[in-house]
């Protein structure tokens, strides 16, 4: 209707010349074919001024024109373009208008989510951490809307090549008119993810969300602590802290190094292979950096006992306990902290360069050292790579690995949480999965026993006969043999079970989340919905299928059974 | 060794070589088609399709309605060869013909993919 209201005077200025340019060339005297004196017929008239209005022009039609009729096709000729590019740029201008566009990509974008039948997630911010969600999500077929301020990064958005359609609005992600044109609303949708790079525009989407649909579950990045403070006090709000996940992983790699290793391997740090953990020295430690990071790691490093000397151009030494270096972390610096007898050098400044030069400057002094970096651009992926730091600490990385899993797995890190501590069971885990997944990528998926997920389990149970995990993930193919996946979580209503063994029974409902091969899920779910491989796998025994050969079994069986 | 793969897999393609047999020929061509091969291989097709009731797996229901669907234009292959029949004291004619053959090509398709499907099972059961 906007389009109407803007198209109001040129449409008019048309008709009008429309009407002066008919009216006079049908009133103006012509020569007909015979030679008499003829007018144009009304008809007659409108297609000459629509073909000369137009630019078009087919010439004296339906015959020679008289003088009169030539002055009078001038008149109209001018009058007419004139007014058709009046119309025209009107047009051109409404299209051009940010403000139409911005209207109409609005209109479309609510169009398309409210279309949307699987779930789905809202990204709040598509920069570093939500483009690489979004990639994740992508790679396990969830569906994402995109709201971003920035048109840029919308543009950006909009040429990235998806697995599944991903829709992208550039809007103000915290206005709740936006949310809404998101989806927040809809049954569908599973999360809200809050990755912009304001705190308070964090906040306030979480908030927002939250009051728009209190089902909804809401993630939001945050590194202050007042706002973290703020946001956990919402109920069902997670928040992540990018410096607490990495304080986090170093924590684990000091204490737990299996756990860490298993962990790592799980959520896809690139370069983490199964069975190698890390071997974290306790000497003494330098700290680069005393920023938030910097403080969330010197907290945890002097937990465990370890001495540590911090390098920081404005640190205060009443803050930092032991012992403090002024200044920028350089040859210099590194040497009066003692970087030759250092056990571990942290490079955890701000700057990307800063930190790579650190790292260089580490190798030629103390080449021994146990390296930790953090990496604060994604672009520079291959610049850390290449430095061979020990642990690199991403944290768009971090927060998108540990966002999607929240999304995608929430199972996964109540595991690692129950192993932590618990070197025999995590080394059994860890065997098993060196034995089915090797060197290739680990997959998680999580199977529902429910009649849409396992139509066959569900009838097997129903028939109340006892069915074990075990059996569950043979390999249908050699029968004695297992697929490569191994259970690690089950969900029922009476708790969690944590690693369950091959006798496990299997009841209605549980959600078991599974690691494993692509490969080995389309199978093991092809199992759930096949009857005939579900019994062969239970009893070892192929069930004759159709009733004449349930007929001709009985028969069989029962003169068997006489003789 | 099944027995029982060994049978099923004996009517499903032996319907399909006997549909096979009647269809090739020219197709407007009385006499290159034979109105007792196409009543065997409806009978065939009958068994097969026989064989495959009551089977509830996934691959079972679309094996069954391929079979469904070959009977169901062999059946009115045969019917359309009766009417042709009665109308003329030589049999049928070309046009009719044509039909018929078209119709029974028709079932063929629906026997080639009931094969397929059959083959497909077996190799994914790699055993």
């Amino acid at each position: 209707m906007v389009v109407l209201r803007h198209m109001r005077r040129p449409v008019f200025a048309l008709i009008v010349v429309y009407a002066v340019g008919i009216t006079g060339m049908a009133l103006i005297p012509g020569t007909g074919v015979d030679g008499n004196p003829e007018k144009m017929s009304l008809f007659h008239a409108f297609y000459f001024f629509t073909y000369t209005a137009t630019t078009t022009g087919f010439g004296e039609i339906p015959n020679a024109f008289s003088d009169e009729q030539r002055l009078w096709a001038i008149f109209c000729l001018y009058m007419g373009a004139i007014a058709w590019l009046y119309a025209i740029g009107s047009i051109i201008r409404l299209v051009q208008n940010p403000h139409f566009t911005t209207a109409v990509n609005e209109h479309s974008f609510a169009r398309g989510v409210r279309r949307l039948t699987d779930p789905f997630v809202i990204i709040c911010g598509f920069g570093d951490t939500g483009s690489l969600l979004a990639r994740g999500l992508s790679d396990h077929s969830i569906r994402a809307t995109v709201l971003d301020r920035d048109p840029e990064r919308i543009k950006a958005f909009a040429v990235r090549d998806y697995r599944v359609r991903m829709l992208g609005l550039c809007a103000q992600p915290d206005v709740p008119r936006h949310l809404i044109d998101a989806g927040v609303r809809q049954p569908m949708c599973k999360a809200v993810v809050a990755l912009t790079n304001e705190e308070d525009t964090n906040r306030q989407i979480a908030i927002v969300a939250k009051l728009l649909n209190p089902a909804v579950k809401v993630i939001s990045r945050s590194t202050s602590e007042r706002h973290c403070k703020h946001l956990s006090s919402l109920r069902d709000v997670q928040v992540v802290n990018p410096f607490a996940v990495f304080a986090e992983l170093l924590d684990m790699a000091i204490v737990t190094p299996l756990q860490h290793n298993l962990n790592s391997w799980l959520v896809g740090v690139p370069g983490t292979r199964l069975g190698y953990p890390l071997t974290v020295p306790c000497g003494e430690w330098i700290l680069c950096g005393y920023g938030r990071m910097g403080q969330e790691l010197h907290r945890r490093l002097v937990c465990h006992g370890i001495h540590v000397v911090v390098i920081d151009p404005d640190v205060d030494e009443c803050v930092a306990p032991g012992r403090v270096v002024r200044g920028f972390a350089d040859h210099d610096t590194l040497r009066e902290a003692g970087v030759e007898q250092a056990a571990g050098i942290v490079a955890g400044t701000d700057s990307d360069s800063d930190n790579l030069g650190i790292l260089v400057c580490v190798q030629h002094l103390n080449t021994d050292a146990f390296t930790v970096v953090r990496q604060n651009r994604h672009e520079n992926q291959l610049a850390f790579d290449a430095a061979k730091a020990d642990l690199i600490l991403q944290s768009s990385l971090t927060t998108a690995r540990r966002i999607l899993k929240t999304l995608i797995s929430p199972l996964i890190n109540e595991l690692i949480d129950y192993l932590h501590g618990k070197d025999q069971p995590t080394k059994e885990i860890i065997n098993r999965l060196q034995a089915a997944v090797g060197e290739r990528t680990p997959h998680l998926f999580r199977i529902g026993i429910t009649s849409e997920e396992a139509l066959a389990v569900m009838e097997y149970l129903d028939t109340g006969m006892q069915l074990v995990l075990g059996d569950l993930f043979l390999d249908p193919g050699k029968l004695d043999e297992a697929l490569p996946c191994v259970p690690l979580v089950i969900r029922r209503a009476s708790g969690l079970v944590m690693l369950p063994g091959d006798t496990e029974t299997v009841n209605r409902g549980d959600g078991i989340l599974f690691c494993g091969t692509v490969g080995s899920e389309r199978l093991l779910r092809a199992t759930l919905n096949n009857p005939y491989t579900l019994h062969q796998l239970t009893t070892g025994v192929e069930e004759p299928r159709g009733y004449f050969f349930q007929w001709l079994d009985r028969k069989l069986s029962s003169r068997h059974g006489l003789s | 060794m099944n027995f029982e793969r060994v049978v099923f897999g004996f009517f499903t393609i032996l319907a399909l070589t006997f549909n096979l047999v009647f269809v090739i020929g020219e197709i407007d061509n009385p006499s290159h088609h034979d109105v007792w091969i196409l009543t065997i291989a409806i009978l065939v097709n009958l068994i097969a399709t026989g064989l495959k009731l009551g089977d509830r797996s996934q691959i079972g229901a679309l094996l069954l309605a391929a079979s469904l669907v070959a009977d169901l234009l062999l059946i009115s292959a045969r019917i359309f060869w009766i009417v042709a029949e009665s109308d003329s004291a030589t049999g049928p004619t070309a046009e009719s013909m044509a039909t018929i053959v078209s119709l029974a090509a028709g079932a063929l398709a629906a026997n080639v993919v009931s094969a397929i499907i059959l083959i497909g099972d077996a190799l994914m059961s790699r055993r």
